[in-house]
């Protein structure tokens, strides 16, 4: 197989950005193998980039349902395995162990949403690849994964597209 | 870089001022269908069973007990045309321009509301007094209520003089906000309505000075209404139902009924929507966007409903004083135990269940579902705290002014004549709307013309968007 | 009013991260003064564990006191992050932006030392574990989950939990831009933290799903704090005053009232410190100011409506306690102090549009609200309890002791020295909500006039 590498073109301004990645999609790489990197969220669609799916909303519910079930093993078996009554109230009280089990299970939405934030945004992935310091100052990136035979094609439309720089990495 | 320069515009294909007045204000304009005319005759002879209803419960009178499915009926019909409105001002103060198209339909609720300050006189009669222990228990005794010293029949006064400041507010901000439509009337409709147009819209012709009376006045009246409405939503739920019930202590209960309110008003909205789209050819004009915000208002306080019972119902159940328990019995798990399940799947777990999901929300047909539930649980929620604090006379009247309920009250269940108000009184308030729907249109044509002015679908670089104005 | 700047993000990057990326003069002293407060306070500690809980004022039959009530009021200020934050988020109000980060470190440091009290006011904090962890195996001894004593560390938990991940998640596009600011060690870090970031469409569309779907989480896990909280006093039925069925939405929404005035108050802080006049401009003072008002009437509504139903049962033990804590000296003092403080003075010069676009009218008018709300819940808690009750045959009032004082102080300083050292190391201002406000918000021509316009998303 051969080596996927990736180009990395540096604009100034978001036009030219979207520019280059006209350019990408019309030389025919393929979806999602180009994208766009910014400093800034941009509305989406306005560089005409692949708009990526997720799933992010089925981990609430995952997190949700291990958050209530340890809810309920933590209230109903710490009182039956230690029933004293308290307050006329019967041992296993419903309307009280409902407050704990809607604390762990919005708690446990919210760590798997997290959890799920970063998963779907695939990170950690430490080794940023092509990437520029100057597009966290406002710089358009623009990177193509590709293979070795394609580099100089995927550099040819970058810098025709007017890029400052251009990096492999 | 400025955004202005990634901006350019795009194709607009929201209907025209032109195109809007033509179909709500002049040659665009039909006159009633066949199916409408049917439907308001049927609504029509709902509202006389509903009359005929009320005299019988006169005729037929066996104490108060048998007022209690009359109260829940203007309770729920106080609960959802007063709280209707609060839709066309909550989102103008917050300047969330989605509103607009359904700002009409919403105020015009106000009409249920005046039916509702209307068919109160009668039920005042049977109200007791604060001192109506007194003929037994002496001259100084009195029923606790929000009163105190206040004169024998204060709650009657001051309850029947808020309805009818409700009604008159919630009528006066409907035509105001109506008023550069009858204006379009006036300049662009014919017949009956055009001489109707002439005699409402009066020299309204949008001069800048009249845009900025109109919008002041519109201003303060929604400010006004919303006062109204909280004070309404205090003094109405305490005095015919929580005062009457020994024992029952229950802050929250004020604010309990004005959420059940706003989530009614919310719920009145959509349907109103949907009916609009679905009978009155208004598709282009309101559907997804309302659907979409007014859907997660309404999931909001589906799940605040629970909060706020909730709220109290641990607080009775973890007290367990005798009248803590006796409220939770009477109001819960006692006598209306099938109309509190009722209220709580369909107030709550139903609607929250089926509005959860984002594609349900996201559709012009989830709503209305989840509005059709909410107000049936509505109904029940009502019926369970206004059938019950009716039915709950106290027997042993000394015990009574001390905060107990001896005796638990057996269920009151509906007879022909309660069914007959239950249906015939919000039919006759919905006909009143659609009499009123006749002249002033179901949409309001100026908002749509703002909503156009200071909004536009734009291409931000590849992309589409849509730029919204935010004006002070 | 338009009061937006057009910046690019050079300059952004370059203001925002001024306390990042040097240290401004006065920081290093000031964070010594308040760590000097801060040792004070955990040497007061260290002599109550020693000495016992005989050296507070706390005696029967007042035994929630200074602790309990510096506890509520903590917890009152955390609801600031998620007030802001996240409805702020969800009603899509422009003005939020600068305002997030800094709302939602409150959240995180108020809760934080809030959860100090109740750990300290056991005298014992260690065996607190008794109470809340399933441990204890061996003798078959467990937590009580019908007490809402274990009610509130969930609760709490659940919250901390939440608003440090909802932190940190909005973090890292920020986190991202310090990476590549910074070199040696700090670097690294920052590598290490931003987990990668890169700015790609995928990154961002998540970090906007993520803002939306976590602020609707949080929502109800904020509602839900303060009301288990409120339910300590509530449920209960044997103190006057406590067993009300309003108590839940009323300290939800009084502590919001006193959260977002911690907001103002810090924003003000903020663009004196560091000079961020760009960004926190008198237009998001009045903004929140507006909120405030309306915020302010709402929980007005609910003391009005919670008094009323304090004397409706017309029993003579409760008129004589609101009698008390109305009318009786020294009780009237606080009271007076509280309604003018948290309401009669703020709310009413709010109405004014000078004095909502006056930051230093707005710092000062925010800080008198939270010396009323402290108030307020010392009024709750505090003369409840001394009144005689069944079954308890010595009663007296409750003499705050210095030491309670000392530790109410070092709470303060404990909340400003996290967030100064957190504003060493992160930015206090979001940059990248920052930038994105810059790409959304623009103009639109209407006949004559430029009326400011955002770009909403198609759905």
């Amino acid at each position: 197989m051969a080596a996927s590498n990736s180009v990395l073109g540096l604009y100034d301004s978001p036009d030219a950005g979207a520019n280059a990645m006209d350019g990408l999609r019309s030389a025919g790489f393929a979806l999602g193998t180009f994208d766009v990197l910014t400093g800034t969220p941009y509305p989406e669609g306005a560089f005409g980039e692949h708009v990526p799916q997720h799933r992010l909303f089925r981990f609430p519910f995952f997190g949700a349902m291990v958050g209530i079930t340890l809810a309920i093993l933590f209230t109903a078996g710490t009182q039956l395995a230690y029933p004293v009554i308290t307050g006329g109230k019967p041992i296993l009280a419903v309307f009280a162990m409902l407050i704990i089990a809607y604390e762990l299970t919005m708690l446990g939405a919210v760590v798997a949403t997290v959890v799920g934030i970063i998963f779907e945004s695939r990170l950690p992935n430490l080794n940023l690849g092509a990437y520029d310091t100057r597009i966290t100052e406002g710089y358009i990136g623009v990177v193509v994964e590709c293979e070795d035979d394609r580099i100089e094609e995927a550099r040819g439309v970058l810098q025709t597209a007017g890029a400052l720089e251009i990096k492999t990495a | 870089m400025a955004t202005s320069s990634l901006i350019t515009d795009a194709p607009d294909n929201r209907p025209s001022n032109i195109e809007a007045t033509a179909t709500f204000a002049g040659e665009g304009r039909t006159a009633a269908s066949r199916g409408l005319k049917m439907f308001m005759w049927i609504l029509a002879a709902a509202g006389v069973l509903g009359l005929v209803g009320i005299a019988f419960r006169f005729i037929d009178d066996g104490g108060r007990q048998e007022w209690g499915y009359y109260a829940a009926t203007l309770a729920f019909m106080l609960t959802m045309f007063g709280g209707a409105p609060m839709v066309a001002i909550a989102p103008t103060i917050a300047k969330a321009n989605w509103a607009r198209p359904a700002a009409r339909i919403a105020s015009l609720a106000s009409i249920g509301t005046a039916l509702t300050a209307l068919l109160m006189i009668p039920l005042l009669f049977k109200l007791p007094a604060l001192t109506e222990f007194s003929e037994v228990l002496g001259d100084d005794v009195r029923r606790r209520s929000v009163w105190f010293d206040s004169p024998n029949y204060a709650p009657h006064f001051w309850n029947i003089l808020i309805l009818l400041t409700l009604s008159l507010a919630g009528l006066a901000l409907a035509y105001l906000m109506a008023l550069p439509d009858l204006a379009a009337i006036r300049d662009h409709g014919n017949g009956w309505k055009q001489r109707w147009g002439e005699r409402l819209a009066r020299g309204f012709h949008g001069r800048p000075q009249q845009w900025t009376w109109l919008n002041m006045r519109i201003g303060v009246m929604g400010a006004f209404y919303f006062a109204l409405l909280l004070y309404a939503n205090f003094t109405f739920p305490i005095d015919l139902a929580l005062s009457l019930v020994p024992g029952w202590k229950d802050a929250i209960f004020p604010f309990y009924n004005t959420l059940g309110s706003f989530q009614a008003g919310i719920a009145f909205t959509i349907l109103g929507i949907w009916a609009a789209r679905r009978w009155g050819g208004v598709a282009r004009y309101v559907g997804h966007e309302q659907m979409w915000s007014l859907g997660k208002l309404l999931l909001a306080t589906t799940l605040l409903w629970f909060y706020f019972f909730y709220s109290s119902f641990i607080v009775f159940w973890y007290g367990r004083s005798v009248p803590d328990l006796a409220t939770i019995k009477l109001l819960v798990s006692g006598p209306y135990i099938y109309a509190f399940w009722g209220t709580f799947l369909l107030l709550f777990i139903a609607p929250w269940w089926v509005m959860i999901w984002n594609k349900v929300r996201d559709s012009v047909w989830g709503p209305p579902i989840a509005a059709v539930l909410v107000l049936t649980g509505l109904a029940l929620d009502r019926i369970r705290i206004y059938v019950a604090s009716w039915s709950a006379v106290p027997d042993n009247l000394e015990l009574a002014t001390t905060g107990v309920l001896e005796k638990m009250p057996e269920t009151v269940w509906p007879d022909v004549f309660d069914i007959f108000i239950m249906i015939g009184l919000p039919a006759s308030g919905l006909l009143g709307i659609l009499l009123a729907v006749r002249l002033i249109p179901v949409i309001s044509i100026w908002e749509i013309q703002q909503s156009r002015l200071i909004s536009k679908p734009v291409r931000f670089l590849r992309g589409h968007a849509l730029l919204v104005g935010k004006p002070d | 009013m338009q009061q937006r700047r057009i910046l690019d993000e050079v300059t952004i990057n370059r203001e925002l991260l001024r306390g990042n990326l040097a240290t401004p003069k006065w920081w290093l002293p000031t964070v010594l003064g308040l760590l000097v407060v801060v040792l004070f306070g955990f040497t007061l500690m260290g002599i109550m564990f020693n000495r016992g809980l005989g050296v507070t004022g706390l005696n029967r039959p007042v035994y929630w006191g200074l602790f309990i009530t510096t506890f509520v009021f903590w917890v009152g200020i955390s609801h600031a992050g998620i007030m802001i934050s996240a409805i702020l988020r969800l009603t899509q109000a422009e003005w939020r932006r600068p305002v997030t980060r800094a709302a939602e470190l409150l959240t995180v440091f108020s809760l934080l030392t809030a959860l100090f009290f109740p750990l300290i006011h056991a005298g014992r904090p260690w065996r607190i574990f008794y109470w809340i962890t399933p441990f204890d195996f061996a003798r078959g001894i467990f937590p009580n989950a019908r007490s809402p004593l274990i009610w509130d560390p969930f609760a709490i938990g659940t919250y901390l939990t939440g608003s440090t991940l909802f932190l940190y998640v909005a973090l890292l596009p920020d986190l991202g831009v310090l990476r590549d600011r910074t070199t040696g060690w700090k670097h690294s870090f920052y590598t290490v933290t931003s987990l990668g970031w890169r700015g790609n469409p995928r990154q961002w569309r998540l970090q906007t799903v993520a803002g939306i779907l976590l602020s609707a989480l949080m929502l109800p896990i904020f509602v839900s704090v303060h009301s288990i909280v409120s339910w300590d006093f509530a449920v209960t039925p044997s103190v006057e005053g406590w067993h009300s069925t309003i108590f839940a939405p009323y300290f939800v929404i009084g502590a919001v009232h006193s959260g977002v005035s911690a907001v103002v108050t810090m924003m003000a802080l903020m663009r004196w410190l560091w000079g961020w006049d760009n960004y926190i401009r008198p237009e998001h003072f009045d903004a929140l100011a507006r909120l405030l008002i309306v915020v302010a009437l709402g929980w007005m509504g609910f003391t009005f409506a919670e008094l009323i139903f304090g004397v409706y049962s017309l029993e003579a033990p409760e008129r004589a306690l609101r009698e008390m804590q109305m009318f009786t000296w020294p009780w009237n003092l606080l009271f007076i102090t509280f309604f003018l403080t948290a309401f009669a003075i703020p709310v009413p010069l709010w109405f004014f549009k000078r004095v909502r676009n006056n930051i230093a009218l707005m710092f000062w008018t925010s800080i008198l609200v939270n010396i009323g709300m402290w108030l307020e819940r010392f009024l709750i808690i505090v003369p409840g309890l001394s009144r005689k009750q069944p079954f308890v045959f010595t009663w007296d009032s409750y003499q705050v002791s210095p030491l309670e004082w000392g530790l109410l102080l070092w709470s303060f300083a404990w909340v400003l020295m996290l967030m100064l050292l957190f504003s060493k190391f992160f930015p206090l201002i979001p940059l990248f909500e920052t930038k994105e406000s810059q790409v959304f918000t623009t103009d639109i021509k209407i006949g004559r006039v430029n009326v400011p316009a955002v770009i909403r998303e198609l759905d």
